[in-house]
């Protein structure tokens, strides 16, 4: 049990009213013994309980609205990044219109889609894609159960591996070569970037692309493993796809 | 691991500490920005939600604190706890766009009533949150003096800086720190336990 001096040094470091001084020191103190962790995390409990009012989960769509807004495009048009894809969403739908509009695309069937999209609404309430192993000794399966109208997703999987430190899971939408989307060069937008948990699952409910409400233009739901750096890169082959 | 991977992760992200998370997000990694928002967005949305009263603003907020974050933080790891700090933040620009959108109703009702001494009352911002305790927090709090209850209620809700509380009560520095840091200790011992 630390002392009552170090405790209430704890105190004052939850509290946040440290001095320079006394940050040097406890700077000096958290390195010598890091189990002081845990009373920080004790004190941290209490002062909550006391004073902060009920912690309340935001609404799902929140988390991925964030991390695009986080770090915004930068650079090259056709990078897969998904962080573009807002800034690129009222941009795409002017240019998607007078593309096949005034280039007179001869897609009779993307025409139809797109307005057929229009006039109906979607038939099912969600669309579900279920992804297998493309390592056929794997356990590690996917679902990705789509609501259209809101453009949500929930993604669950199971018994995927945990990855080494510096690789991440990315999770991406193949769509048809024609589709007026931004897309990598392997056709693929980044959809979302996870890791799983020790047991090698996950699970969330995120925000998709606006392709997800015409169906027929999506072709494959797949996941790779990238750097987690720079997943846009798309280095990974599929390790769970689609249609196996 | 790729060379140009900025910094060296001895562990995976989901068992970083905050201060180790914050470093990565500085580095420009959504990834650890994602942890951080999984561990902390439902305090920072529960006091938005609580200050501002409904969802939409909370969710701006949550929003407006969690870019700011990204962008420019001035949380120095060294000084305080990460969650203390996204506390006192939230409170403070909560309570800044209350004051807003009071000052925009008194200007509307002055509008609205010329010449009228009518006037929307203007909640004092204490009344505001009323958090319901249980009876065990309750009681807890009671086992304190009340100076104690006093520094702490100033500093951690009502986000008061130190300095502002020795002020505000003409006492000084030293013993606004004592008392607040020995009110926590107390709470710490009657609320949790030991192992």
């Amino acid at each position: 049990m630390p002392s009552e001096e170090l405790q209430l040094l704890i105190a004052g470091y939850v509290l946040g009213d440290l001095d320079p001084e006394e940050a040097a020191e406890f700077e000096q103190l958290l390195a010598q013994n890091p189990a002081i962790a845990n009373e920080i995390s004790q004190m941290q409990v209490a002062l909550e309980t006391a004073y902060a009012p009920p912690q309340l989960p935001p609404p799902a769509h929140l988390r991925s609205t964030i991390l695009e807004n986080a770090y915004p495009a930068r650079s090259t048009p056709l990078s897969a990044n998904r962080r573009k894809l807002l800034s690129w969403r009222s941009a795409l739908e002017i240019a998607a219109a007078a593309v096949i509009i005034t280039l007179g695309i001869n897609n009779y069937q993307l025409r139809q889609t797109l307005q057929t999209a229009q006039v109906q609404p979607p038939q099912s309430e969600v669309i579900t894609y279920v992804l297998n192993a493309t390592d056929a000794g794997s356990a590690a399966s996917a679902k990705v159960i789509v609501n259209p109208k809101d453009l949500e997703a929930t993604i669950a999987v199971q018994n995927l591996p945990p990855l080494p430190p510096g690789k991440v899971y990315a999770l991406w939408t193949v769509v048809t070569p024609s589709a007026p989307y931004t897309t990598d060069d392997k056709k693929a937008i980044l959809t979302e970037v996870f890791e799983v948990d020790e047991r090698g699952n996950f699970s969330q409910t995120v925000a998709v692309p606006k392709v997800y409400r015409f169906e027929d233009l999506v072709v494959k739901v797949a996941v790779t493993i990238e750097d987690a750096n720079a997943p846009q890169k798309h280095i990974g082959s599929p390790i769970m796809i689609t249609g196996l | 691991m790729q060379s140009g991977q900025s910094g060296h992760q001895e562990s995976p992200l989901l068992s970083q500490t905050d201060a180790e998370l914050v470093l990565a997000v500085n580095n420009g990694q959504a990834a650890a920005l994602g942890v951080l928002y999984d561990r902390h967005a439902a305090l920072v949305y529960g006091i938005a939600f609580n200050t501002l009263g409904n969802s939409q603003e909370a969710e701006d907020l949550t929003q407006d604190i969690f870019l700011t974050f990204a962008k420019r933080s001035s949380y120095d790891p060294g000084r305080g706890s990460l969650r203390t700090f996204l506390v006192v933040l939230t409170r403070s620009r909560a309570k800044d766009r209350l004051r807003a959108r009071q000052s925009a109703r008194g200007v509307l009702n002055r509008w609205q009533s010329m010449g009228q001494q009518d006037s929307t009352p203007n909640l004092p911002l204490e009344h505001v949150f009323q958090n319901e305790q249980s009876q065990e927090v309750s009681s807890a709090l009671a086992q304190l003096p009340d100076n104690q209850q006093q520094v702490l209620k100033m500093a951690y809700y009502e986000g008061l800086s130190q300095a502002e509380i020795a002020k505000r009560l003409e006492i000084p520095l030293g013993t606004v720190k004592a008392r607040a840091r020995r009110g926590l200790l107390k709470l710490r011992q009657t609320l949790t336990h030991f192992a």
